[in-house]
């Protein structure tokens, strides 16, 4: 294990992968990223953004592939600027891109990786080996990689990126251009570095269901500004509401919970033919209550189920709230 | 018929195979950080360049540059050895004679080494690791090196050891001919690394193999016909001297000329500079090549 250098000033998390504070990238005058103050724990880490929000600018930027243009990072306890060498020893990365030699095998190129990070060529060969074991192409190290399919060399390349057991590792998009059952795979794997390696994961994606299915916190960003940064412990959580789906008279049936004291808001929906209602609904009596009103009222309940809160929900949440407030300022 | 009594336990089958727990392991062993990191790209680059655990296509073009060098080193030992008053086997003849061979070497290894990495965008994987982006040119700059040396340094070694292994008394001709041995090694060791450094300089500028060695050898070709047409056609100015600077198989045969005194090329008595300013001009150019290779591989934002 390393040895962090702590600067007191600083006061680091001792608990987080990543620390960031004010860490800025622009282009020019385009700003990729702007002052983001991030604290990661050790976690599997879903970074999420459209295209073009910054993430992989953020990882680059924390790998030191690209410089900052402001601020300061400590990345598994070490500075980005001035132990970028010592980050990189206890970090994997695995590009978007395409980024492997197509006439080498997968044991030569992995192997080679994992010298590159510091091992002895012995061990360096050993690990390649159990590692390309581990991501599935274990009859298939001896292979050239231009013979191998997309799926397959996504796994060369997440195989390079965990073989010298790195503390942390960045895996920007790494189910793009695969096909579903491969993206799955893909998925499985990511899951099991964390859950079984114990490697710490940032996984970048724009896709929600990819980091609701994988990770456990997460962090937002849109056009280059940290819109959230939280545990995903509370999507799927009860949101305390209900949904409610009346054959008609929506607008009577709220004015009546209205009067019991249970507040109760219609909702435009494009897709049902019923008219909703979102009722609040902070005990259980609420239940009662509505199929007392549904009773007085002979209307015809056509569907009633608790509201859970998505990632979709947050993101979409924080990302509206986000551009809300740039558009007023 | 076997007879395996009722109540005996059968007895345990012949042990042909083992299940191993294949699980993740963590890696505990030993870490050899920067240095370890840049040995191995040295050795990995120089094992692509040779076409070593890539296809057989890829090792004809370095196996028949290394028969091109080795049969006239044959031809000049094994005439040295029958004929010893020949004279035949000069230092400064035999790198004369590799000198396009070495050439061709370099300007087809320099960018398999720089251009494929690029091409093959395994950059950002290569600063990812525990190196520092100059660290990858020093790597690929050495290794170069090594492998040009393979061409200039050994066969010259071999040469000089044919030569005392040919006379009369060895041992003798061993001692007195010692600083023989420091010029060929020295003219050898020069030669590699102004060569490899140039050849990557150049190769940096584009991700296009093809390109590399297309602007490499006709860059060489055409440098060394305007010097020498210069030195030809301008004879009656002071200045054209200067020309050599452009053929650098001229200025290696003016080294070689002040070493061993046997070059006889009209271009190097032209000129006639002294060995500190050849010397110089090589290193000058060694370190303009550095430069280009640092500023080419300085952090970008598009890396």
């Amino acid at each position: 294990m390393p040895t962090p250098e702590t600067s007191p000033a600083s006061q680091p998390n001792p608990d987080a992968v990543i620390e960031t504070r004010g860490f800025s990238k622009s282009y020019g005058k385009f700003l990729a990223l702007d002052s983001i103050d991030l604290s990661l724990p050790r976690a599997s880490v879903g970074l999420l953004g459209a295209n073009g929000a910054g993430k992989s600018t953020l990882i680059r930027s924390l790998l030191g592939i690209i410089k900052p243009t402001g601020g300061s990072a400590r990345v598994v306890g070490f500075d980005t600027q001035t132990q970028g060498i010592k980050v990189r020893e206890h970090v994997g990365y695995m590009p978007e891109a395409d980024a492997l030699p197509m006439s080498t095998t997968a044991a030569d190129f992995v192997g080679h990786m994992a010298e590159m990070s510091g091992l002895p060529p012995r061990q360096a060969r050993q690990r390649a080996a159990d590692i390309l074991y581990q991501v599935g192409l274990g009859e298939e190290r001896y292979r050239l990689i231009k013979g191998f399919s997309t799926g397959m060399r996504q796994r060369v390349k997440l195989a390079q990126a965990i073989v010298h057991d790195p503390q942390l590792v960045f895996l920007d998009e790494p189910t793009a251009g695969m096909d579903p059952k491969g993206r799955d795979e893909m998925l499985d794997l990511v899951e099991r570095i964390y859950t079984t390696m114990g490697i710490s994961v940032v996984f970048s994606s724009h896709i929600l269901e990819d980091i609701e299915r994988i990770c456990d916190y997460v962090v937002i960003l849109d056009g280059g500004r940290l819109i959230a940064s939280q545990p995903l412990g509370d999507v799927n959580a009860l949101t305390g509401e209900i949904a409610l789906q009346l054959e008609s008279g929506a607008d009577r049936f709220a004015a009546a919970l209205a009067e019991k004291g249970i507040s109760a808001k219609r909702m435009e929906s494009e897709t049902s033919s019923y008219d909703q209602l979102l009722v609040r609904a902070d005990d259980e009596r609420v239940y009662d209550v509505v199929r007392d009103v549904a009773v007085a009222q002979h209307a015809v309940i056509r569907g009633m189920r608790s509201q859970a809160r998505s990632l979709e929900d947050i993101y979409l949440g924080n990302v509206g709230a986000a551009r809300e407030v740039n558009r007023v300022d | 018929m076997s007879t395996n009594p009722v109540n005996m336990p059968p007895e345990a089958p012949q042990r042909y195979g083992e299940i191993f727990d294949r699980g993740y392991k963590h890696y505990d062993g030993p870490r050899r950080g920067r240095r370890g990191a840049i040995t191995s790209l040295i050795g990995y680059s120089m094992k692509r360049a040779m076409g070593i655990r890539k296809s057989w296509t890829a090792k004809i073009l370095p196996f028949l540059l290394y028969v091109s060098i080795t049969i006239p080193l044959i031809i000049m030992i094994g005439l040295t050895a029958i004929v010893p008053d020949l004279q035949f086997a000069s230092y400064s003849g035999y790198l004369s004679g590799i000198f396009f061979i070495v050439g061709i070497f370099v300007a087809t290894a320099g960018p398999e080494m720089i251009c494929v990495d690029r091409h093959e965008r395994t950059l950002p994987l290569y600063f990812s690791r525990a190196i520092a982006r100059f660290d990858y040119v020093t790597a690929k700059v050495i290794a170069m090196t090594l492998l040009t040396m393979t061409m200039t340094v050994i066969p010259c070694v071999l040469l000089w050891l044919g030569r005392q292994l040919t006379a009369d008394g060895v041992w003798q001709a061993m001692k007195d001919n010692i600083g023989d041995l420091g010029r060929v090694i020295f003219v050898g060791v020069l030669f590699a690394i102004v060569l490899s450094v140039l050849a990557l300089a150049v190769s940096s500028f584009t991700n296009r193999k093809g390109v590399a060695i297309t602007i490499i050898i006709i860059s060489f070709l055409v440098l060394t016909a305007v010097a020498n047409a210069g030195v030809e056609l301008l004879d009656d100015m002071e200045w054209s001297r200067y020309l050599i600077a452009l053929d650098l198989s001229s200025v290696f045969a003016a080294v070689s000329d002040h070493l061993f005194h046997d070059v006889n090329m009209e271009i190097v008595d032209r000129a006639n500079f002294s060995l500190g300013a050849y010397v110089a001009y090589l290193i000058g150019l060694t370190v303009l090549g550095l430069i280009v290779l640092r500023w080419r591989y300085a952090p970008r934002d598009d890396a």
